[in-house]
């Protein structure tokens, strides 16, 4: 278990293709005695990205919230049975640290939220409250995961200006290289371009794309372009049941279930 | 899989109801040349002849209006699953029938030659090859219009039949045709005929391959080639 590390591990080894990033086993979940998770079994290959799809209130956003240790902060809110691993531990675990979980998964949400500092003090904030006071060390953090980001070129020149400043889009890569400075394993996605035009948007989808090769991705998205456009899995969600689980491309082409096809096809009356 | 349940959207199901419509109206037109043409040329009938090089333009219309509804479709709605399916073989599967009603154009031309000339008792010998394959073209359309991946993959193998009754025939014309006399160009007509019945069995079974695909979502165009290059090491 190397969630108590809080060792950088830029130059860590990639993980095995063979073993999933997150390993979700006959998870039930309930806000107080309302059930909305029930029996979701999957696991997210590393290195990949896999979207979540489904009406609203299927539960796809609480299991994203679950794989960070989010819901702790609702009260009442707990996986009742079944386990989520994360490099081998079993993060539903109460002895696990959230704040240590966070780091290895990191999430972006679906406003876009920049502190209101600077652009390199946004970027710089996690690896600070992780204990790192070395400037050049900093520097080089910072560039690399706007460099990520694929917003390098765009504020290497006003790395000091206030970050709300930017624009929607760039606010929201802002705090996906926010996200990726303290060098997780995993992202989490939760309609990161909700808010976003179509050209941001665009970029946004870009960068996932090109994220792919060192991060495992989790994206919610009531977007179903989007979804074909960016994962190479799909779920489907439907009253709290994960319905159907295959490549992004059997799905949207011939899913086997006549509920997502009605789902995604626009069928759902 | 295909799924009854109505869309949210009323237009969409209006969309894809007028693309299916244009579809079996385009089918309909064609086959109908197809039966003249043949009519023409059996029954030593100009008329037909012409009606069919004429209406030829209704089944290019056709086409046109299904690719244009398959467009709007494709950008109003943005279908997947077996919506995409059946715009992209719809689409196909005009292009099919338009390739169709043109052999039938070039049928109906052969006949119209032939009727400047004195009756050839041999053009009865072309029958059975019309009826294989407008009974192939009738499989492939309601393979299309059912959702019948069954009946569409079965084209496959019963055109080897049609293939064959061609070659027959071929070599029937073509050892007369060697002979000489004064039938020579009739039978070079009715080698014509053959080709063009030859091509229309091809096309229904295109039209097959689609239907499995809008079916099933299964490509099974080339499989044959497929297979025996794998047999070859290739």
């Amino acid at each position: 278990m190397t969630l108590e590390s809080p060792e950088s591990t830029a130059s860590r080894a990639p993980q095995s293709a063979a073993i999933p990033a997150i390993q979700v086993q006959g998870v039930d979940f309930s806000y107080g005695d309302k059930q909305v998770l029930k029996d979701v079994t999957l696991d997210v290959p590393s290195n990949q990205v896999v979207a979540f799809i489904g009406p609203s209130g299927c539960g796809k956003t609480t299991l994203l919230r679950c794989f960070n240790r989010m819901n702790d902060l609702v009260p009442g809110a707990r996986v009742t049975k079944g386990s989520i691993v994360i490099e081998g531990a079993n993060i539903a675990d109460r002895a696990i640290d959230p704040v240590q979980l966070r780091r290895h998964v990191g999430m972006v949400f679906q406003k876009y939220n920049p502190f209101p500092r600077s652009i390199y003090d946004n970027v710089a904030y996690g690896p600070r409250t992780l204990g790192e006071k070395n400037r050049a060390k900093l520097d080089e953090v910072v560039e690399r995961s706007l460099r990520r980001a694929a917003l390098w070129d765009e504020v290497k020149d006003r790395l000091h200006d206030i970050a709300t400043g930017l624009s929607g889009g760039q606010q929201q890569r802002l705090c996906i290289a926010r996200t990726m400075a303290v060098d997780p394993e995993i992202i989490l996605m939760d309609e990161p371009c909700s808010a976003l035009d179509p050209m941001a948007t665009a970029r946004v989808e870009e960068l996932i794309l090109s994220l792919r090769e060192h991060y495992t991705i989790v994206i919610v998205t009531h977007n179903m372009q989007q979804a074909t456009r960016v994962s190479d899995r799909t779920a489907f969600f439907y009253l709290g049941e994960m319905v159907e689980y295959d490549t992004t491309r059997k799905i949207f082409e011939n899913p086997v279930n006549k509920r997502t096809l009605d789902y995604i096809s626009g069928r759902f009356g | 899989m295909h799924s009854d349940t109505p869309h949210i959207l009323r237009e969409f199901d209006q969309a894809f109801g007028a693309l299916r419509a244009e579809v079996i109206a385009m089918a309909g037109q064609a086959r109908l040349n197809l039966e003249r043409a043949m009519q023409g040329l059996l029954e030593r009938d100009l008329d037909r002849c012409k009606a069919v090089v004429a209406d030829d333009d209704e089944v290019d219309d056709a086409e046109l209006r299904i690719d244009r509804i398959g467009m709007e479709t494709l950008v109003r709605f943005h279908p997947v699953a077996s919506d995409l399916r059946l715009v992209i073989t719809s689409m196909k599967v005009a292009a099919n029938l338009e390739r169709i009603s043109d052999h039938a154009v070039n049928i109906a031309k052969r006949a119209r030659k032939m009727l400047t000339r004195p009756e050839c008792p041999e053009v009865t010998f072309i029958e059975p090859l019309y009826a294989l394959a407008d009974q192939q073209v009738r499989d492939a359309l309601s393979a299309y219009t059912d959702r019948n991946a069954e009946l569409g993959q079965s084209l496959q193998l019963r055109d080897k039949e049609l293939d064959r009754m061609h070659k027959r025939l071929i070599a029937t014309f073509s050892a007369r045709l060697e002979e000489g006399g004064e039938k020579t160009e009739d039978y070079l007509h009715l080698i014509f005929v053959a080709r063009s019945l030859e091509r229309i069995g091809d096309l229904a079974v295109n039209i097959g391959e689609d239907a499995v695909y809008l079916d099933s979502a299964r490509d099974i165009r080339h499989e044959k080639v497929r297979v025996v290059a794998e047999d070859n090491g290739e």
